[in-house]
């Protein structure tokens, strides 16, 4: 009795060990997925942005891949954490290429994980999709055949708040922004375009708040005695929100104009409600723009369906938001410059790239630049005001293609030879 | 010599601008303070660096969140919101004390330095996880949402609400400190622990009572910025740096230390910005620095033996 037991478990331990090893070749019958690693930072601070980025991005895959997929290959995103830290970054981009065999890289929204992650990517010779991380630098000053950027940069955006700002009847223009890469950037780009569009306007009070300053009130006052009656602003996401609510019963909105690219942007004035700073001149992506889907008229089903497929998703905020359609886009355009190269091979792809192709997105017309493999997407512009109810959003939208606005590939070329010069020193 | 003076400095002839700047200043300097007091009086008795206070003071924020939205609208309930807020995260940090600080005080300090370190992570996962990663924030109460003149100049109202409670707390603080029986405990504790403990002392019980109270100030600090700021993950992050500094500067574990630490960043903060827009950033760190030249024991701390 106790022997047939034994044997009994022996049986069903054979079977079992049957079950887990692999069967006749299964795996053979579907197509091997093309395989991008994508580095983003999913936990902490950006998640209020990565998340909607990746929904936009999976969304697009299963279009793809219900659509057949990329020369009848699946596409197949392995997603990693970069804890917001280029070296975690590189880690991963790493056990990506030599582990997991990608065939590409993508992802990044800190720009330092971005040009870090471009680093590796030219030292491996690994093609990498900047989806997400915004700085001109990318492919710009330290650009090389080896990254293209999927979404606009910091350039394209600042030039057209620029060019608005320059409309104005106004002189003398003060500034805030974080004490960082990108809010140095961008106050060079803005003050640049700015004079050379309007020769007489006058730069005064520049302040440098640290990155993630919580307490701006020493800076609101001494802007209050500067005498400017423009105020730019590149402070952003929750530091942007607190330096509104700050400024507000300052009276700082009413004693200047206020230009500030990220502040159109839901995630920033939905928190702020009756508190958002009106008249405030914006780049936001205002999918719910009547103007817009009158301009671009699929792009109110795009809304709805990505809305469904977030809520569906377990978003808390399902609408809707700028990394949504970034990952959206990045998604198709990665899937584009493979099915022109009808092939995986990183030079082939690279080849594509390199002469630049258009497609059509529900919000309009994106370029990417064969030059310098930058995406040119187009940019919107618009005026914060609050509706009926108190609700703030960005409306009187203008279009401008950011073609019309991005330094040309003469200046880009300048750009890297001059970054170039000087790595040499 | 006056000329070159007001050139340089057009503002040093704006008296109403003088006074709005210190009155900025100062309103800065209530908030570091409430935000860093805790911090340094839980270091006072413990001697455990508490690196999980700008998680409390985070959480404080979201609570205030919560709080005001799920509370009836009600122009009272914002008050009620910010005393119940604190509460909530004096609790939190009476469990987190009980169940795991109280195993590593006789440890090495880096130990204790890594379990903060860790509550760091596991409380910004968790909010994340319960309040998911969009930016909140609350509005202020319709009283106290627009500002008043101070010589002409516009003033934020809500700020004369800090300006007022930060001083009252710090009264309540030395009250507490230096005219109550439990006071003189806490004090005895940072001297020598171990001949408390050896009088009778339930030293561990007052280890509780001071983290509790330590963490309910971190959060009374959350709580009452929430309304100037946008309550966020990484807010824990970038008010522990600022708290920690405004610690060390005053002296660990002194209290008046951090209040005279608070006002001279603050206001110092406030002209710097005036003068050399470009360097504010350095000038915390810089004040430090030259503080901990002089006396490397912050300003009212006490020299290690």
């Amino acid at each position: 009795m106790r022997l047939r037991l034994r044997s009994t478990l022996a049986g069903f331990g054979v079977v079992a060990l049957l079950g887990v090893l692999p069967g006749p070749d299964r795996a053979a019958a579907q197509p091997k997925p093309i395989k991008i690693g994508e580095i983003n930072s999913y936990s902490g601070v950006a998640t209020v942005y990565t998340f909607p980025y990746k929904e936009g991005l999976a969304m697009a895959t299963k279009e793809i891949n219900d659509a057949g997929g990329v020369l009848g290959r699946p596409l197949e995103f392995l997603h990693r954490d970069d804890k917001l830290k280029p070296d975690e970054a590189v880690k991963a981009a790493r056990e990506l290429t030599l582990q997991d065999k990608v065939d590409f890289l993508a992802g990044c929204i800190s720009s330092s994980v971005g040009l870090a992650l471009s680093a590796y990517a030219k030292d491996a010779k690994v093609l990498y999709f900047a989806t997400h991380c915004q700085t001109s630098r990318l492919t710009w000053d330290d650009g090389h055949r080896y990254v293209a950027h999927t979404t606009n940069n910091v350039n394209q955006y600042v030039r057209v708040a620029a060019k608005k700002a320059a409309t104005l009847p106004i002189k003398k223009w003060a500034n805030i922004s974080p004490d960082y890469e990108y809010g140095h950037n961008m106050w060079e780009e803005f003050s640049t375009y700015l004079k050379k569009l309007k020769p007489d306007v006058e730069f005064v009070q520049l302040n440098w708040p640290k990155l993630g300053e919580t307490d701006h009130s020493s800076y609101i006052t001494a802007l209050l005695q500067s005498g400017a009656e423009g105020l730019f602003s590149s402070v952003w996401g929750a530091q942007s929100i607190a330096f509104v609510k700050q400024a507000r019963p300052f009276g700082l909105f009413e004693k200047m104009r206020f230009v500030a690219p990220s502040v159109g942007n839901p995630d920033e004035l939905d928190p702020l409600g009756k508190e958002a700073p009106v008249g405030a001149i914006a780049t936001p992506f205002a999918w719910y723009d009547a103007g817009l889907h009158k301009r671009h008229p699929k792009l109110e089903a795009w809304t709805k369906k990505y809305t469904e497929w977030a809520t569906a998703k377990g978003l808390k905020d399902p609408q809707p938001k700028l990394g949504a359609s970034w990952g959206y886009a990045s998604a198709y355009i990665i899937a584009e410059a493979i099915k022109r190269a009808k092939s995986t091979d990183t030079e082939k792809v690279i080849g594509v790239l390199s002469e630049g192709f258009e497609m059509d997105f529900p919000w309009g017309k994106v370029v990417m630049r064969g030059c310098d493999q930058q995406a040119l997407p187009p940019q919107w512009l618009g005026v914060v005001k609050l509706d009926a109810q108190g609700k703030p959003f960005a409306t009187d939208i203008e279009e401008v293609q950011g073609k019309e606005v991005a330094r040309s590939c003469e200046e880009v070329k300048d750009l890297r030879a001059a970054a170039a010069a000087k790595q040499k020193k | 010599m006056l000329d070159a003076v007001t050139s340089l400095f057009p503002w040093i002839t704006n008296g109403p601008l003088i006074v709005v700047q210190v009155m900025s200043g100062l309103s800065v300097a209530m908030f570091l303070f409430l935000v860093s007091v805790g911090m340094s009086l839980i270091f006072g008795v413990t001697r455990i660096v508490n690196l999980a206070h700008g998680s409390f003071y985070m959480v404080g924020a979201y609570l205030m969140v919560t709080l005001v939205e799920t509370l009836p609208q009600h122009a009272a309930m914002f008050w009620v919101a910010l005393l119940l807020a604190p509460l909530g995260v004096g609790l939190l940090g009476g469990i987190i004390e009980v169940t795991l600080l109280r195993r590593i005080y006789h440890r090495e300090p880096l130990l204790q330095l890594i379990l903060t370190f860790g509550l760091i992570l596991v409380i910004g996962t968790l909010v994340l996880i319960v309040w998911g990663p969009d930016n909140k924030s609350v509005a202020r109460p319709d009283a106290l949402a627009g500002s008043v003149r101070i010589f002409g100049q516009p003033f934020p109202s809500y700020y004369l609400l800090v300006l007022g409670l930060a001083p009252v707390v710090a009264i309540a603080l030395w009250i507490v400190f230096y005219r109550t029986r439990w006071g003189m405990l806490i004090r005895a504790a940072t001297v020598d622990r171990e001949m408390l403990g050896a009088l009778g002392v339930d030293v561990a019980t007052l280890y509780t009572q001071v983290f509790i109270f330590g963490s309910w100030l971190a959060g009374l600090g959350g709580a009452l910025s929430a309304p100037t700021v946008a309550v966020a993950l990484g807010m824990d992050g970038d008010v522990l740096t600022t708290a920690f500094v405004v610690v060390v500067i005053g002296g660990l574990g002194s209290f008046a230390g951090s209040f005279i630490s608070a006002l001279l960043v603050g206001e110092l903060q406030s002209f710097g910005i005036l003068v050399f827009p470009a360097v504010s950033i350095v000038l915390l760190f810089a004040i430090m620095a030259v503080v901990l030249i002089v006396r490397p024991w912050g300003l009212l701390g006490r020299p290690e033996e």
